[in-house]
């Protein structure tokens, strides 16, 4: 009965040489970096790493010349995104753009929206946004009220997202919105690009509980876009959201948030601590080999061109259990005297991972929501 | 999957079906027939030549069965004597760390302890202790029968055998879960229509799987070379799932998993007992704990990726 089918991770090429690239492009760019906002490094944008990435050829890897890409293998792709995550580099800039709003306008944009959009992407320069969660609309995506009404000029748009990350950077955002009135549920929708600088188009900050801002809602009111803002199929919108989902839940960055704090524990406790916590770090080191055979895995079959639905919603599950209890593990079998509230690197990146760490399993689907496509995945429901 | 590797599994499956329910002294001779205890050893020694997944494909299926026969033990300890370049004893034979805690030591003609410098080949005397959480595991006494130098160890290779038997087991108490709450009816419907119910047996899946990644993972670093931290991992890990998969397979089954009559404590119990057998979590945390102190939080990532990347 198996959920889980796996995949031999395989890449072409000289596979040192790529990590030794990055890590290379991450020691050039290191120092200006502060160790808290390493962790959870993908919700972090920094422009000018982003577009270094773009200059060395690492974003984009696997798209088509003509639109800026460098047509690499995805398992290339695979390997310099996890030396990205496990190096806390500030890679949230871009990183919804690189992992599905640029494949998505290659797959299902026309020709003017892949010329206007997709090399921008690759060069580090145009970051996105998703446009989905709304006020009534969480879990139960289907709810979606944001509007567009079809006029002579365009598209205008009314209504509300809420929990969009990096709205307040995106130059993009990909949305999914109702077009015809008084439909139901996933009929109905369709998704747009829409351009950050419309008229009408109004971003506010939400501070999260970390004292972040990273997160916003963002508004509509008769934001008028143009008729080839709409992309792929009028009413498919659900369908489609749903590949770009698969998209969002299958990288290595549904297990490595809280990478850092291992790192730091480690250099922190010396050679020979004491064996609980040698234990626990062996534990942690276990639990991070296993999650990484089982990602590797995922890619792998999705360059396969394989559905990794079920196994990627495994990974998640499985992944967002460990960043989560990874601080609160580390929390617990630190020595009696250790001081949460110093200025060590440790104690710093600690604090804040207890508290972004309830993020983990919200973000991207919830808990018990990846759970449900699992039991799917097993014919129970 | 290899097309070979589909054949070997359809005849371990032939083989197995017609082993259940069989006394030892009955299956054995049976077990030999079919050559499987040589699945390990090279073709050109005269054996089947199989590769580790192999090994870990034939084994899950075993734990997928409630054999109570020391198929992997005999495998192993078969290939080692092989390896070392000594004669291999007919009959059941066993692995063990040492004698105090032998698998089916009460049936074995040959008992292999090997330290990664040594390899020594027992004939047990008489069997002092005997414990059985699911199979037996006996302390016994032993002359020793023969001995040779080898870099083998068997407190990794039995631990890797647990863990690909685990993997069976745990997925097969992962089906009974399914088909018992598919069928039984509360509430007007069946529990696995319960959202509950199906959360939990998600849980139950992805300890299954981490299991069999973690497995793999193990058998192609053996397929590569050495895999003393692929397998202390695994084992870990191993262990760590039969803790909370174990739990959720009996409270889905509520009071009918508990009886001796219903079959789902013949794998739990077993799997159970594996999880202390070649090592249980704290012994081997401080091995992969070891690992990663030494490569330090800064080099971690790089030891990890070394150990899966080809060299160009
Ligand atoms: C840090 C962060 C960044 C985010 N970024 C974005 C973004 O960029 N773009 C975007 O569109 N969204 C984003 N989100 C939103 C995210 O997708 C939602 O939070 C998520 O889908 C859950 O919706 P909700 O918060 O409304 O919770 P709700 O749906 O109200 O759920 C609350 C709780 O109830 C549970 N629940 C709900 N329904 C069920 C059910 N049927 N069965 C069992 N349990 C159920 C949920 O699992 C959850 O535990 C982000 C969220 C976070 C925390």
């Amino acid at each position: 009965m198996t959920v889980f089918s796996i995949h031999a991770f395989d890449p072409p090429g000289d596979v040192p040489a790529l990590r030794q690239q990055v890590r290379t492009l991450v020691a050039t760019h290191e120092g200006a970096w502060d160790p808290v906002r390493r962790t959870n490094c993908w919700a972090t944008g920094d422009r000018a790493f982003s577009r270094a990435l773009g200059e060395a050829g690492l974003l984009g890897m696997i798209w088509p010349k003509r639109y800026g890409g460098h047509e690499r293998h995805p398992l290339e792709r695979y390997v310099v995104l996890e030396e990205l995550l496990a190096a806390g580099a500030p890679v949230g800039g871009h990183w919804i753009a690189d992992r599905q709003t640029g494949p998505h306008i290659l797959k299902l944009g026309t020709e003017a929206q892949k010329e206007k959009y997709v090399p921008a992407i690759a060069r580090g320069e145009l970051w996105a946004c998703i446009g989905l969660s709304e006020p009534n609309a969480g879990s139960d995506l289907a709810s979606v009220r944001t509007q567009a009404r079809q006029t002579d000029k365009g598209w205008v748009l009314n209504g509300q997202k809420i929990w969009t990350s990096g709205a307040h950077e995106a130059g993009l955002m990909l949305a999914l919105v109702r077009t015809q009135e008084g439909s139901q549920r996933h009929a109905g929708l369709s998704q747009f690009l829409i351009d950050m600088d419309t008229p009408g188009v109004i971003v506010r900050p939400i501070i999260d509980m970390a004292g972040n801002h990273d997160f916003n809602e963002v508004f509509f009111e008769d934001a008028l876009i143009p008729h080839g803002a709409l992309i792929g199929e009028e009413g498919a919108g659900w369908k489609q959201a749903t590949a770009e989902l698969a998209l969002e839940r299958s990288g290595p960055e549904r297990y490595l948030s809280s990478y850092l704090l291992l790192v730091a524990l480690i250099d922190a406790v010396g050679e020979d601590p004491d064996p609980q916590v040698t234990a626990l770090i062996g534990r942690l080191t276990a639990e991070l080999w296993t999650l990484r055979q089982m990602s590797m895995s995922v890619a792998a079959k999705l360059a396969a061109g394989d559905d990794p639905m079920v196994e990627a919603s495994v990974v998640k599950d499985l992944g967002n259990s460990f960043e989560q209890d990874l601080p609160k593990l580390v929390q617990a079998a630190l020595p009696a005297d250790f001081n949460l509230a110093d200025g060590s690197k440790l104690a710093r990146v600690l604090r804040h991972l207890l508290i972004a760490s309830h993020s983990f399993s919200l973000r991207g689907g919830t808990r018990e929501i990846i759970r449900g496509i699992i039991a799917r995945g097993l014919g129970l429901r | 999957m290899s097309e070979n590797r589909t054949l070997l599994l359809d005849s371990a499956a032939a083989l197995f079906d017609d082993l259940a329910g069989l006394e030892i002294a009955a299956a054995w001779p049976r077990f030999d027939a079919a050559g499987l205890a040589t699945l390990l050893v090279p073709e050109d020694a005269g054996g089947f030549g199989g590769d580790w997944g192999d090994f870990f494909a034939v084994l899950r299926l075993a734990g997928e069965n409630t054999l109570s026969l020391p198929i992997g033990e005999t495998i192993l300890a078969t290939r080692l004597l092989v390896d070392a370049g000594l004669d291999v004893p007919t009959g059941p034979l066993s692995i063990a760390t040492s004698l105090d805690a032998v698998p089916f030591g009460r049936h074995a003609a040959g008992i292999v302890v090997a330290d990664g410098t040594r390899l020594t080949l027992y004939r047990a005397a008489s069997v002092t202790a005997a414990a059985a959480s699911g199979d037996p595991l006996d302390a016994v006494t032993g002359d020793v029968m023969a001995s040779a130098p080898s870099t083998a160890c068997t407190m990794h290779l039995g631990a890797f055998l647990r863990v690909a038997q685990s993997a069976g087991a745990l997925d097969k108490a992962l089906r009974m879960a399914m088909d018992y709450t598919g069928q039984r009816m509360q509430f007007g419907k069946t529990l696995s229509q319960q959202q509950a119910v199906q959360q939990s047996l998600a849980i139950l899946a992805v300890e299954t799987a981490a299991i069999d990644v973690a497995g793999q993972g193990a058998a192609a670093a053996l397929d590569r070379g050495e895999a003393a931290f692929e397998i202390a991992a695994a084992k870990l890990r191993t262990n760590m799932a039969i803790g909370t998969g174990t739990s959720i397979a009996h409270q889905v089954h509520g009071a009918i998993g508990f009886t001796h009559e219903y079959d789902l404590h013949r794998y739990t119990r077993r799997l159970m007992g594996w999880r202390s057998e070649f090592g249980n979590d704290r012994h081997w945390a401080e091995r992969t704990g070891a690992f990663a102190l030494k490569a330090g939080g800064a080099g971690l990532w790089g030891a990890l990726t070394a150990r899966t990347d080809k060299a160009a």
